[in-house]
């Protein structure tokens, strides 16, 4: 350590020196006086946000007062640092290199098969499986389909908590009367216990699985703008402007698209809507089908992830269609004159499928791309860009019920046939045929519904015409993100079709 | 315009996600990404500089850390670390 030297110094303790003062205040003089304001202005004064005041300085000047040598570090690291980077742009060092941490599954398992009894003896089928936002909770509808129509009998809502311990398969957590078939379904996407169901009978319900003994949290009931035919589709919507809650958006074979709110009286109001009128659907293809004013029934909907205005729409005849939801035309809808306007939401129309679609799914991974599957046993990968597909995947002979995205691996996605198969495609692979087949019922029965877990991404429920909705937990495979998988995605996105 | 300029160089090279400049105790100075991801990159890659500089100076006290580079699957993270400041570059190379 550093020695310290004390200076010396003469004590001048001896001499002390005082100095004395006196002081007093001159004497005060006081006044009173009464004062009151006759005129009153008021002035708001705002001081401008900090950067506009940075701005008129010198952004160098104060960078340098308030960091000091930070340009000098920059001088010294950044050469080394450009180095690096263009050196790792170019180097083949880790190419192929895989590490795993995780235990790799090789293969698809089988975790649960749910089923209703009651539901199941009466014939009932699967229709809708959604899991709630925790991903505990997996939700099942109810329907029967009778000589292609479905039934007007009572159905069921069904829901079993998985990660509760003493799950019972066979006995729903909680089980929902339903007037008639319930079509689909939609968990909220922040409140794990409210669901939404679109009806066949054309109601739209929001369930609240907390309540006992009635969960009906709010409906739509009879209303003059309400569907009258079955409801394909419930989605969740974010409010326009903040603070706003969700609202519940319903798409029906009428051709009507709806948004509610939910109201404090048990009612589902209605907040805005669409509707898609034949002669209102710009079409790539001069298709004529009936009057000009008919409207087109809404099978398959899709909301973007990327973009919050636009929206896909799968209709009858095969159409695709691209919408938003700022659409302001009017839709020309015969006999409207109820006090919500009903807008024509269509903007562009893709090149259609031969047959009904009922299955449209956005990339999570790709603002452009997305799945269309329907009918005619092809799922086509598309691009919100052009008219005709990028892909199109001859999946089965039968009908394509449903098709998902994999929420981890940017290039798979599921697909659900007619022929009680699930086919899982991995387009990493360079060929058109499944990765992984999964059969869901040995009797061949359709596969109606899919939807991976929002929270353990590697679990995947299906449900179909046999009644059961099974888990399955996907391989390691299937669900790690391999290197390079979004840019692999891009290229395919921008790839043009011969 | 010395520091926008060089920030903006490394920011144009191939691959590169993000930069993000940070002073000593672990504040994020000058960012080009969004103010949750820089924060949770500046406060995690401040605290994990910290430890790799010991690891190395544990093993020779003679020695010191000059540059720390971290290898995930989707991209590289790089810290160039200095007594008063850190930069930081993710890269993803194989863009």
């Amino acid at each position: 350590e550093d020695s310290i030297s004390v200076p010396g110094f003469v004590s001048q303790y001896g001499t002390l020196h005082f100095l004395l003062f006196h002081s007093q205040t001159l004497e005060l003089k006081l006044t009173e006086a009464a004062v009151q304001a006759c005129h009153i202005s008021d002035m708001g004064v705002q001081t401008e946000p900090a950067e506009c005041l940075v701005d008129s300085l010198d952004p160098e000047q104060n960078a340098q007062v308030e960091y000091p040598g930070l340009r000098e570090f920059l001088q010294r690291v950044s050469g080394m640092v450009i180095k690096e980077l263009k050196q790792n742009a170019k180097s083949h060092a880790f190419d192929g290199f895989e590490v795993n941490w995780v235990e790799q599954n090789q293969t698809v398992s089988f975790l649960h098969s749910l089923h209703y009894p009651e539901a199941q003896e009466r014939g009932l089928q699967v229709t809708y499986v959604c899991w709630n936002s925790t991903g505990s909770v997996i939700a099942s509808a109810y329907g029967r389909l009778e000589d292609g129509d479905w039934s007007t009998e009572k159905a069921y809502v069904c829901t079993w908590n998985l990660d509760r311990r003493g799950l019972n398969s066979q006995r729903p957590d909680l089980v929902i009367d339903v007037p008639s078939s319930v079509l689909c379904l939609a968990f909220h996407p922040t409140q794990p216990s409210l669901i939404a169901g679109g009806l066949y009978s054309g109601e739209v319900l929001v369930w609240d699985t907390s309540r006992s003994p009635d969960p009906v949290l709010a409906r739509t009931g009879m209303l003059d703008l309400s569907h009258r035919e079955p409801v394909y589709q419930v989605r969740w919507l974010p409010g326009t402007k903040r603070g706003d809650t969700f609202r519940v958006l319903s798409a029906s074979a009428d051709g009507k698209i709806l948004v509610w709110q939910v109201e404090a009286n048990g009612r589902l109001g209605l907040h805005s809507g669409y509707a898609l009128i034949a002669q209102q659907i710009p079409r790539s293809t001069t298709v004529g089908k009936g009057r000009g004013d008919t409207p087109v029934g809404v099978t398959a909907l899709a909301l973007s992830f990327w973009d919050s205005d636009v929206f896909l729409v799968g209709a009858e005849g095969g159409l695709v269609l691209k919408c938003s939801f700022s659409a302001h035309t009017p839709a020309i809808l015969a006999g409207s004159d109820a006090d919500v306007m009903l807008r024509a939401p269509a903007q562009f129309s893709f090149s259609t499928h031969s047959g009904p679609i009922h299955a449209l799914d956005c990339s999570p991974f790709h603002r452009n791309l997305f799945l269309s599957a329907g009918t005619d046993g092809h799922a086509h990968l598309r691009s919100l860009l052009q008219g005709p597909p990028l892909l199109s995947l001859h999946v089965s002979d039968s009908y394509l019920f449903s098709v998902r995205w994999s929420p981890t691996r940017p290039l798979v996605f599921a697909v659900g046939t007619g022929q009680g198969l699930v086919q899982i495609f991995d387009l990493s692979r360079g060929t058109l045929t499944p990765t992984a087949t999964i059969e869901q019922n040995s009797s061949g029965r359709p596969v109606y519904c899919m939807e991976f877990n929002p929270k353990q991404m590697e679990l995947l429920a299906a449900g179909g015409a046999d009644g059961t909705v099974k888990i399955w937990h996907l391989s390691s495979e299937l669900t790690e993100q391999r290197p390079k998988e979004t840019s692999h995605l891009e290229y395919l996105a921008n790839e043009v079709p011969e | 315009m010395f520091l926008e300029e060089t920030l903006k160089r490394i920011q144009s090279h191939k691959g590169v996600l993000g930069t993000i400049v940070v002073n000593a105790e672990g504040i994020p100075i000058r960012t080009t990404l969004d103010n949750s991801t820089t924060v949770q990159y500046a406060g995690l890659l401040h605290q994990l500089t910290i430890k790799a500089r010991s690891t190395v100076r544990d093993i020779d006290p003679q020695n010191d850390l000059t540059f720390l580079r971290i290898r995930s699957k989707k991209h590289e993270i790089m810290v160039a670390p200095d007594k008063e400041y850190l930069l930081i570059v993710i890269q993803n190379p194989s863009e």
